[in-house]
């Protein structure tokens, strides 16, 4: 006359559907910050410091807001546009089943500016 | 004693992954002038490099490792990171290299399992 313990049950379906980064929202997101920052303005040298710092801040805090159990990094590299040549790479060790990235690319008349997101599950 | 030597091993060492980053460009693109046609090949081989060289050092970490290289033409470049993550165990390093044709600047940061 066993019963079941039909809590074990409920709290495996849990662990199986862990998230997984998503990638498209985090772009969405990402754009919109850029937009806000640098959108409809010329390439500033002394500006431009600024205008990184506040990209991926801002990029950051947004991504937090989504509550996911996740680390991030935010990367952003915004250039001159002036003839030359720019080549960026990315490499990850870790598990892609909940790991991901995503890489937004933007321009004007002016600049490029490429932002990176990295985003690791939090193992808890 | 047990908890002393996990510190040690479970932290992310800057001057040790710098090292292993200098050793990867310096084979890679040591030596070589800006050429449009092969800086693909050169940045992927930059990050592969470097990537197997960190898992060899067999610690508890999620690696990420980016490489930019950019022709020297006198344009500006600004790079920014921000990260969201566990200050005690987590950390970065970035290194910059140049020659008289290129730049190249490659980040790691390395997350804690």
């Amino acid at each position: 006359m066993e019963e079941y313990n039909s809590g074990e049950e409920i709290f495996l379906y849990r662990l199986e559907s862990q998230v997984s980064f998503n990638a498209d929202e985090a772009s969405v997101s990402v754009k919109e910050c850029i937009e806000a920052i640098i959108g409809g303005l010329d390439y500033n040298q002394n500006k431009v410091n600024q205008w990184t710092a506040s990209i991926v801040e801002h990029s950051l805090t947004q991504l937090v807001k989504q509550g996911r159990p996740f680390k991030f990094i935010v990367n952003c590299a915004i250039m001159q546009k002036s003839g030359a040549g720019l080549h960026t790479a990315n490499s990850c060790y870790w598990d892609t089943a909940t790991d991901g990235s995503c890489t937004v690319r933007w321009e004007n008349r002016t600049m490029y500016c490429v932002v990176s997101v990295f985003a690791v599950a939090l193992t808890c | 004693m047990d908890e002393f030597q996990t510190g040690e091993e479970t932290a992310f060492v800057v001057d040790e992954v710098s090292t292993i980053i200098k050793e990867s460009v310096e084979g890679a693109i040591g030596g070589n002038a800006y050429q449009h046609s092969r800086v693909n090949q050169w940045t992927t081989n930059v990050v592969e490099q470097s990537l197997s060289q960190l898992s060899k050092l067999g610690k508890p970490f999620k690696y990420i490792v980016t490489c930019v290289i950019m022709q020297k033409n006198g344009a500006g470049l600004q790079t920014a990171s921000s990260c969201f993550w566990d200050n005690t165990t987590d950390g970065s390093c970035t290194v910059r290299w140049g020659n008289k044709s290129m730049y190249c600047i490659v980040s790691v940061f390395g997350l804690a399992i």
